[in-house]
């Protein structure tokens, strides 16, 4: 390796971040654009809180993951939001540790931003994964001491009380447990789901089936709802700002490049070795 | 030599479970309910004891200076501060503002900066999986399958954007979803096999 192309490759990391922070702090162009044309998932997400009773409570299975956390955030952000514009009571519970951390952070910042604090329980962290739901369909754990109409009700009707169980998944715990646990043993309750698009594969089926009553599971769906959401005074509520676009799409190129310059030269000589191996023979 | 006794447990916990599932019956449900609250308390004190054992073994390397003493060090101090943040006197458990502060200024910056590391590492690895011999035509062809993939991602407006937007949900429906469905119905399968074996007894569950 040159000189030159040493000091570069050193250089590299640094250039990224100069370049990614340059990106992020431009305006994003007319031409650049994240949200899905086709509005299906964000549609049904709408369609599905829409069905919900007056002042729903609404089961919260909060566990996504620090690492794919940032993908979805700005969509759960929004979710929890309109779920509160829509004076539903919420009730959240983490079946993860990670989700448990995130989940902390979360309420903190609803409790900062003036989010009524009569319409959220936390039913804190439950050990178990699938024992803790299948513990969770039948007798929510209200924590001792907990008050308020939310409290009492699920203290006296248990799983009868919830309207709607949203569920934000992540890569240890995620939709599908919830569908196979808590689907056939509360009949009728609709499940909601917000996950990265890793878990996509395995959640579309269920949204065929009907066992999810709505999915928003990939960036472009998740941007497309939140451009449909209307959070009336909860706007406040919202992620301060949506996902840069310019630096999004910096990075995408930087990575396809990178890949692309070392993928064309393996393919030309691989090529080249074809061809020399045919005359060879000729 | 074989020992019955798991098998045992796992067949009557697991024929318990099935019948509370099937049958409505309150004495079958507060039995169930027993053993679902057992396995909780079990998989809260396996938490505990792993976390515990990290902290021994941790305290172990230091005491007998082996090992990397700094990563040993920031473990105890790490487990110690979040411990003394949501237990002490006074301090309202997972939801104290110093365990916030701690996840917030801390925890969750440090730990997204480890997975935005996974952008450089992923480019060097698909690079060296191109390099020398290591580089076959399966490399080649994930490589350039992971590109048009991603290059399927730019948020692109217009005409342009709309078809790459349809093209990628798409590839992620059909093929990719077919392939991950194939692997998560082997998955599947194996596990009820290995379950059913469990609790038929037949096999090396317990050996």
């Amino acid at each position: 390796m040159s000189e030159r192309r040493a000091l570069l490759v050193r250089l590299a990391p640094a250039l990224l971040l100069v370049g990614l922070a340059a990106a992020w702090l431009l305006p994003d162009p007319a031409s650049l654009r994240l949200a899905s044309t086709d509005h299906a998932a964000a549609d049904g997400w709408k369609a599905a809180l829409d069905a919900l009773p007056d002042e729903p409570t609404v089961l919260v299975g909060f566990d996504p993951d620090i690492g794919t956390y940032p993908e979805v955030r700005p969509t759960v952000r929004t979710a929890l939001a309109d779920l509160l514009n829509r004076n539903a009571r919420l009730v959240l519970v983490s079946l993860t540790p990670e989700g448990r951390a995130l989940l902390v952070t979360e309420l903190a910042r609803l409790r900062r931003a003036g989010a009524n604090p009569a319409r959220l329980l936390d039913l804190g962290y439950l050990a178990g994964s699938e024992a803790a739901l299948v513990s969770i369909a039948s007798e929510p754990p209200v924590p001792a001491g907990s008050v308020g109409e939310i409290a009492r009700r699920l203290a006296d009707e248990g799983i009868g009380a919830v309207d709607a169980a949203v569920v934000v998944g992540g890569n240890d715990f995620g939709p599908r447990s919830w569908v196979e646990q808590v689907g056939p043993r509360v009949e009728g309750l609709p499940i909601l789901a917000i996950a990265p698009t890793v878990l996509l594969p395995e959640l579309q089926p269920y949204v065929a089936s009907g066992q999810l009553a709505a999915l928003l599971g990939t960036p472009r769906d998740g941007a497309a709802y939140r451009s449909l959401a209307d959070l009336g005074s909860l706007n406040r509520l919202r992620e301060v700002s949506e996902p840069p676009l310019a630096a999004l799409m910096l990075g995408l190129l930087i990575a396809v490049a990178v890949v692309g310059q070392a993928w064309g030269g393996r393919l030309g000589a691989q090529l080249r070795t074809t061809g020399r191996d045919g005359r060879e023979v000729g | 030599m074989r020992r019955p006794t798991i098998a045992g447990v796992v067949v009557v916990v697991g024929v318990l479970l099935l019948a509370d599932y099937l049958v409505v019956n309150a004495s079958l449900g507060e039995l169930a309910r027993l053993a679902i609250d057992a396995a909780i308390l079990v998989a809260a004190g396996a938490g505990l004891a792993a976390v515990a054992s990290l902290l021994l073994r941790r305290g172990g390397d230091l005491w007998r200076r082996r090992g990397d003493p700094v990563g040993a060090v920031l473990v105890i101090v790490g487990a110690a501060a979040m411990l003394i943040a949501g237990l002490r006197p006074g301090s309202s458990g997972a939801s104290d503002p110093a365990v916030g502060w701690l996840l917030n200024a801390l925890v969750i910056p440090i730990s997204a900066t480890l997975f935005g590391l996974l952008f450089a590492t992923t480019l060097s690895a698909a690079r060296r999986s191109l390099d020398g011999r290591a580089g076959g035509r399966e490399a080649s062809l994930l490589v350039g399958v992971a590109i048009v993939s991603t290059l399927l991602l730019l948020p692109l407006s217009g005409a342009a954007g709309e078809w790459m937007d349809q093209a990628s949900a798409w590839a992620m429906a059909v093929p990719i979803g077919a392939v991950f469905r194939g692997l998560l119905l082997g998955i599947a399968i194996v596990a009820a096999t290995f379950a059913a074996r469990t609790m038929l007894g037949i096999g090396a569950a317990d050996e």
